[in-house]
């Protein structure tokens, strides 16, 4: 019953291709002229300055003795294997990255937890989560700095007096140093993962706990087998993206300690910042900050194949 | 029914413990604002005083006054955001709805730009702006905000264009309309939602932002997060100035989360539920 | 208006890299024809309709709107409107402002527009809407006003994509009627997309079946559904489906379970057929086909008896005569006109 016209033929085949290829290159113009500023603009921010950060790591570079300045190939990164500073403030990273996710990601997923059950009160919660995490890092360690952490009047201090402990230096202890910044931190980011958390809880289908009851779980059995399993990719998430950030932290221990005292809270990337513009040894800090690309896309790699595996 | 009320309790404890631990600093630096600096100080720490708008009356109007760094915060944040959505916009688009080879390479990239550390971007960045004379400027401290703000950007742009069907652009084009005018007049009009709240996102990134700006700041342009410093030395700190002054520069960004709050997440997450693994 | 929106599809074929969407189609749609394309999904329909708005371009192949080929024309200048299966009303406009759109991108002044839009309002029966957003609307209400901003250009092909689908049972039928009507008074040709062979039987004048991205067949629907050329179009089109079961063809007579049925078929000798004959074309009758009786389903003005027939499900459509209870067992029998017979290996009608 086909009305036979098939005269199919080369003609008929260029013609239809010729609208499917002028409709594509149309689209990809558009594409094209869509996205070039903003391509631009990020090869020149992002791309470029990475390139030019590897070749100044090839540089001896120091502002303050610029007579001295030269090539010097792998030097930096020999002398960094060897920097004892470096060791050290790449243990102070993970210790900080890792102490500040766990106790995010706890406290975050037991208040979230906590909070889900509650009747009411739930949007108090959600204003109250919003405050922190919009702030400047560098206005909270200043307000944590002075008015929660000086000797006396300190709120924390004023408590410690209290509770009989006495008053303590608590920025100018290595250890005090340290964990205070660890609980700032843990202070302005537990509410992200909090709401993260608390936005996933909420999403889970709540017919799937009658099941589980029907099936006689118990609370705790619940949690296990049901909630933490489906609150997982929200889990990881959340990790990935911390430590993301815990790993370039800057103003939320620069503002505190300036990484003191002496180095006991510089971090990686406050090193490669004080190195280049403090000490104004700028080779050697590119090779710090490379390094610490390094070590930042060597972790995430790892994250990424958590939240790959199972 | 003891231990349910039992429980009912620890909770109400737990959770309240937490909401004063958030609220507490925040709202001890207003009232720390409010002081004079011998209550401020004073043993144990006062609640109840005498309020005083003096230390605002001081830091903006006094001398040494922060007026000009709330400026240049203000200034950068939106010029920066701005710049940012002029280009940010057109990307996301593109970057949603056209077929075009390289598509998930450049969403890629786009993600793993922001794997570079700020502190790797800001050590080239001062030195070529020194070279061309852009530090304490206004448009070399927007240029490297966009290093952070495009990518933000365009990757929760991206979102809010993907919920618009594709049926859309199709009878606009069978209406007539050529590709920019669909854009203009049908896609971006509904798409407005999702506008405001990246433009208030960008906007708050960048008035937080801190490293770059330390580095780049001068005596012409330095914003408030870094004009801070002027009230803590190692001689003296000025404590109801800078109370007020740390008031003043969460003022805007609480303002702003508050007004954004029910896409705080959304915001918050952007990148990470879409791309990392995926794409 | 006659005379306008002649179409010819000229052995389009349409690949998604391996996969053949359409595999060489070919069909005609004469002005002022109100033209079916049904099938089941990804058949093959939707694509078709595509290509010839414009918004996908065929691999090979050439389309013709009133003798012109438009193969490589740009959607927007075959002077085609479209209604979407989602209506993809523009959200943000007034019911006005969205049929007011393609006159605007068409640089109509704005007294012309007013009164275009007004009329083609008024046409569907929403001119009290007009200040409303599409979120205010009904679905019924949502789908008229995507169905002006369709005619308000009085473009010279009208294309409707499944737009009854999003209506319920009601208003669906309540719109076909309408959309016949309105079709008629405009003397538009209407191409119209369909999963739904009743919405096709009653709407079109001509439809082409689609399957598997190609036309089994081409017609009328009653000469459709009268002689249905394979047997994936018979099992396709009516409703409850037509009965299709195996059997023996031996001069002339098909044999089932033993039992000899005359058809109209003049052939000597012997071979394998596939047997179809519709729930509606069997009748009761003595000395028939045996069947039992498995279930009766009551649709009110008519029944459908489940039949079970040697092992063979059969289904029977009755009328208000006596019923026989379920289990019993009844003889059946059909005119010999009424039997279509298939040839299992091709598929085709013999």
């Amino acid at each position: 019953m086909k009305p036979a016209t098939a005269t199919a033929g080369i003609a008929t085949g260029t013609a239809a291709s010729d609208l499917g290829r002028v409709l594509a290159q149309r689209e990809r113009r558009f594409a094209a002229a869509l996205l070039a500023p903003a391509f631009m603009a990020l090869l020149a921010t992002t791309t470029f300055p990475l390139l030019f950060l590897i070749g100044t790591s090839a540089f001896r570079m120091d502002l303050a003795m610029p007579f001295a300045d030269g090539f010097v190939g792998l030097e930096n990164y020999r002398t960094l294997l060897t920097d004892d500073r470096f060791w050290s403030s790449l243990l102070v990273s993970l210790v900080y990255t890792g102490a500040t996710v766990v106790l995010q990601v706890a406290l975050g997923l037991a208040l979230a937890l906590l909070v889900m059950d509650m009747k009411r009160g739930q949007g108090w919660f959600r204003v109250v989560a919003i405050l922190p995490v919009v702030l400047s890092p560098a206005v909270v360690g200043m307000i944590w700095r002075t008015f929660m952490l000086a000797p006396e009047f300190g709120i924390v201090d004023y408590l410690a007096i209290n509770a009989g402990l006495g008053s303590k230096n608590w920025l100018g202890d290595p250890l005090l140093a340290m964990i205070s910044v660890i609980v700032i931190h843990t202070w302005q980011w537990t509410p992200f993962a909090f709401m993260v958390l608390l936005a996933s809880l909420a999403s889970l289908p709540e017919d799937i706990y009658e099941a589980a009851r029907l099936d006689r779980a118990s609370a705790w059995q619940r949690f296990r087998r049901i909630t933490l399993p489906l609150l997982r990719p929200a889990i990881v998430m959340v990790v990935i993206m911390r430590t993301m950030v815990a790993l370039t932290a800057f103003a939320a221990i620069f503002t505190v300690t300036g990484g003191g005292p002496g180095t006991a809270t510089e971090i990686l990337n406050l090193y490669a910042y004080r190195k280049s513009f403090t000490e104004l040894s700028i080779g050697y800090g590119s090779a710090l900050a490379v390094a610490l690309l390094i070590v930042t896309l060597l972790i995430s790699g790892v994250l990424f194949a958590l939240r790959r595996a199972k | 029914m003891t231990a349910k009320r039992f429980r009912f309790v620890a909770t109400m404890i737990i959770t309240l413990i937490f909401l004063l631990a958030w609220v507490f600093p925040i709202v001890w630096s207003v009232l720390n604002s409010l002081k004079t600096d011998q209550d401020v100080l004073a043993y144990p720490p006062k609640l109840i005083f005498q309020p005083t708008l003096e230390a605002y009356r001081d830091v903006l109007f006094g001398s040494g006054s922060i007026l000009p760094n709330l400026i240049s915060s203000f200034v950068i944040s939106i010029g920066t955001t701005v710049i940012t959505m002029l280009m940010a916009v057109p990307a996301a688009y593109a970057l949603a709805r056209l077929r075009f080879r390289g598509k998930k390479f450049a969403g890629f990239y786009v993600l793993a730009t922001q794997m570079l550390p700020p502190v790797g971007i800001i050590i080239p960045y001062f030195l070529i702006l020194r070279n061309i004379g852009w530090i304490d400027t206004y448009q070399g401290i927007i240029l490297i905000y966009l290093s952070f703000s495009l990518p933000f950007a365009i990757w929760l742009l991206v979102s809010y264009f993907e919920d618009i069907p594709f049926e859309m652009e199709e009878a606009a084009y069978l209406d007539g309309a050529s590709r920019m005018r669909t854009l203009w007049r049908i896609i971006i009009p509904q798409v407005r939602g999702g506008i405001a709240v990246t433009i208030v996102f960008v906007f708050l990134n960048a008035w937080n932002e801190f490293l770059f700006a330390v580095v780049l700041s001068g005596n012409t342009v330095r914003p408030v997060t870094v004009a801070m410093f002027n009230f803590v030395s190692v001689e003296q700190t000025l404590w109801a100035k800078l109370a007020a002054v740390s008031v003043l520069a969460m003022l805007p960004v609480v303002i702003l989360g508050i007004i954004a709050q029910k896409n705080i997440v959304k915001g918050l997450t952007v990148g990470a539920v879409k791309g990392g693994g995926r794409r | 208006m006659t005379g306008r929106g002649q179409v010819r599809f000229e052995d389009i074929v349409k690949m998604h890299g391996e996969f053949s969407a359409l595999k060489g189609v070919s069909f005609d749609i004469e002005p002022g024809e109100f033209f079916a394309l049904l099938g089941p999904s990804g058949s093959g329909k939707s694509t078709t309709l595509r290509i010839l708005a414009g918004l996908d371009a065929p691999t090979s192949g050439r389309v013709f709107i009133d003798g012109r080929d438009i193969t490589a024309t740009d959607a927007r200048d075959r002077d085609i409107a479209m209604v979407f299966q989602s209506y993809a009303l523009y959200p943000h406009m007034s019911v006005y402002e969205n049929i007011a759109f393609p006159l605007e991108m068409a640089k109509l002044p704005v007294a012309e527009i007013d009164v275009a839009v007004k009329d083609a309002a008024r046409k569907v029966k929403i001119e009290h809407l007009l200040d409303r957003k599409p979120g205010q609307l009904s679905g019924g209400q949502q789908q008229r006003c995507a169905l002006a901003r369709a005619i308000v250009r009085k473009a010279r092909l009208f294309l409707l994509d499944e737009p009854l689908s999003n209506l319920d049972a009601k208003l669906r039928m309540e719109t076909r009627a309408e959309l016949k009507k309105l079709q008629r008074s405009l003397g538009v040709t209407a191409v119209y997309v369909t999963h739904d062979q009743e919405e096709a039987m009653t709407l079109a004048d001509r439809m082409a079946v689609f399957m598997a991205g190609e036309i089994q067949q081409v017609g009328r629907p009653a000469e459709i559904f009268a002689k249905p050329n394979s047997i994936d179009v018979a099992a396709f089109i009516g409703s409850p489906p037509m009965n299709l079961l195996p059997a023996r063809l031996a001069d002339g007579d098909v044999i089932i379970a033993g039992h000899r049925l005359k058809t109209a078929m003049q052939a000597a000798g012997e071979r394998d057929v596939v047997v179809g004959i519709r729930p509606g074309a069997l009748r009761i009758a003595p000395d028939g086909l045996k069947a039992r009786v498995e279930l009766i389903e009551d649709l009110g003005d008519t029944k459908v008896l489940d039949l079970d027939c040697a092992g063979t499900a059969m289904r029977i459509r009755v009328g208000d005569e006596s019923v026989p209870p379920e289990g019993a067992v009844i003889s059946i029998a059909a005119r010999p006109q009424d039997i279509h017979l298939f040839d299992p290996a091709t598929r085709r009608r013999l």
